[in-house]
């Protein structure tokens, strides 16, 4: 228990210092929450004209459309924030600078994952919670407790879900040295396909974002149980597990990083 | 009991093979073969505490991955190490609170923040109490001179500046060992003299056992009472570098400038290497003349209007010895 705390102690320090960090670079922060708050305004924008169009996709309005994006918006905002920096981990070992990790008398993965809290993610914030108030009118939605507290941890669960694969695709690199490429292949289709509901896609499809990849936990399945949509091939209920799938995929997430680690340390790069 | 003990060390690497041209690469991603490198191999020695030792060799002779091992970066092939008592490799975390290293082209500190950020961050990551933070911040802003840019962004020092904040930086949790993989890479004439000093007083102020891998031989000459010369990932020679010196040091270099007479210089009991205008360069046996045997024979017909004579340089020497190879009877290799 001492030592959680101490390293939550160390966690705060060290984001505080990448956040000064940043802060020296103004203009680029700024112009990075005003291009963040553009172009998911941008996919919205895209989502009505289809929209205006069909009036329906997969039974999902327009605004449930809206809601199940912004929902996912959040999440990657807050996964920005926290693991971000693993998307970086292949250029430290090209370089190798990612030694300085192994020299500190602290938990590599932690100390990694501390050294950068991009606060770039406000982009994501402010477009996600005006999307929310708007829809949460337009749509009737009222916000008692336990609809917060059900939000609250799908959000937990999307971050995890989402991090999990940053650090995953990020562990690549122990073994190939390079691992942008795996970023486009994998987490970039994933994100785009949980921009509209599942109930869209074949089966197949479907099943792979709910048990191999699964970003259907980042936004679908929550959000079908706020919204009381019909999520065909699965039971309504599945949107409850987002935590527990999160906190799962996560933790195997780290142990693959902590494999990829060893690997590093018997290989070299 | 020595400080660090190092038995039988090896260190393997598997690369994949490439081959060039399309076909080759598509070749080499279907069936990849492997080759093995042997980065280290069979290394053996022990330091002692207090001791300075200069590790050197060419590049690619094993010199990194030496010091990869030593602090638990890399996990040996085989072979056994052990620092202060720790297994590095077994037990990262504490020995990295035995140990500072510092390496001479990569920093270590927070780039983008005012150098003393980095210090207090440092100061947490190792848990170092506050008295001892405020001590040893106290010395180094006078022997490092730090004081001049604590408020500077690290981005926007100079790489004399910046190497004296990362030697501070390295020794704020009072390792016991220090690690320094090129500390003088880079820097001027004065810089590097300062950053010699510096690396004295730590060693003498603390008794902190300082490893320093270098390819600047004065840094050698000047810190090191020992030296472990590795090549091919074996090492070559283990030992003081005055018996290195003494033994492959025998030539002698004296300069003369003479009187021009029309007459050329002669000499027999030397080898004329170099003469530029009225200044000639005469190699010599130390063994078998002395120095004053030369210059008697020069006096006979010229006349010197000045003179030295040239040590070695241990940087010939050692090129010597990769080139010679080193034979054992001469100079005992220390175990």
């Amino acid at each position: 228990m001492k030592k959680i705390i101490e390293y939550v102690r160390l966690y705060f320090r060290l984001v505080g210092a990448g956040v000064r960090a940043q802060m020296q670079y103004r203009f680029a922060f700024v112009m990075r929450i005003v291009g963040m708050v553009a172009a998911y305004t941008g996919t919205a924008v895209t989502m009505w004209v289809m929209l205006y169009q069909f009036e329906e996709l997969g039974e999902w309005n327009f605004y449930e459309l809206l809601f199940l994006f912004a929902l996912a918006v959040l999440s990657w905002g807050f996964c920005i924030i926290l693991f971000f920096h693993f998307r970086s981990l292949d250029t430290y070992i090209v370089n190798g600078t990612f030694d300085r990790f192994l020299v500190r008398p602290i938990n590599p993965f932690f100390h990694f994952m501390a050294m950068k809290f991009d606060i770039g993610a406000a982009g994501q914030f402010i477009f996600s919670i005006f999307v929310f108030i708007w829809v949460s009118n337009a749509l009737d939605i009222h916000w008692q407790l336990g609809k917060i507290l059900f939000l609250f941890g799908a959000v937990i669960g999307g971050v995890l879900v989402q991090g999990g694969l940053l650090v995953f695709i990020s562990a690549i690199a122990f073994w190939t040295t390079k691992s942008e490429r795996f970023y486009w292949v994998v987490m970039y289709p994933a994100r785009n396909l949980t921009n509209y509901p599942l109930a869209i896609y074949p089966k197949m499809v479907q099943w792979v974002t709910a048990f191999v990849i699964p970003f259907g936990f980042v936004n679908y399945f929550p959000a079908a149980v706020l919204l009381n949509k019909e999520t065909p091939y699965f039971p309504s209920y599945i949107g409850y597990f987002t935590p527990l799938v999160g906190i799962v995929f996560f933790i195997v997430a780290y142990y693959v990083w902590m494999l990829g680690l060893s690997r590093y340390k018997s290989a070299g790069s | 009991m020595a400080i660090i003990e190092v038995k039988n060390l090896r260190k393997e690497f598997k690369i994949a093979k490439r081959e060039t041209g399309f076909v080759g690469a598509l070749k080499s991603v279907m069936n990849r073969q492997f080759v093995t490198k042997e980065a280290v191999k069979d290394i053996s020695f022990s330091i002692e505490k207090g001791e300075m030792v200069g590790y050197i060799g060419p590049n690619g002779a094993g010199k990194s991955t030496t010091i990869k091992m030593l602090t638990g970066i890399l996990v040996p092939s085989s072979g056994s190490i052990q620092v202060n008592g720790i297994v590095p490799y077994e037990n990262r975390k504490e020995n990295a609170k035995n140990i500072g290293v510092v390496f001479g082209q990569r920093t270590q500190l927070w780039w983008d923040l005012p150098t003393i950020e980095s210090f207090e961050l440092l100061k947490e990551i190792y848990r170092v109490s506050y008295s001892r933070y405020q001590e040893n911040m106290e010395t180094f802003t006078e022997i490092l001179g730090l004081g001049e840019f604590l408020n500077t962004p690290v981005r926007q020092l100079s790489l004399g500046q910046r190497m004296r904040a990362d030697i501070a930086a390295s020794l704020l949790h009072d390792p016991d060992i220090l690690f320094l993989d090129e500390p003088t890479i880079g820097l001027d004439v004065v810089a590097k003299e300062k950053m010699r000093e510096f690396i004295q007083e730590i060693n003498t102020l603390r008794n902190v056992t300082v490893i320093l891998t270098t390819h600047d031989m004065e840094d050698i000459e000047k810190l090191c009472n020992r030296m472990i010369l590795i090549d091919h990932g074996q090492k070559v020679y283990d030992g003081d570098i005055a018996a290195v010196k003494s033994r492959y040091g025998k030539m002698r270099t004296l300069i003369v400038d003479v009187e021009e007479n029309g007459r050329d210089l002669q000499v027999s009991n030397g080898e004329l290497c170099k003469q530029e205008g009225n200044r000639k360069w005469i190699r010599f046996n130390r063994d078998e003349y002395s120095a004053s045997d030369v210059i008697s024979q020069i006096t006979k017909t010229h006349n010197i209007t000045d003179l030295t004579v040239e040590e070695p340089e241990i940087e010939s020497i050692i090129s010597r010895i990769y080139q010679e190879g080193f034979s054992k009877e001469e100079v005992p290799v220390k175990m």
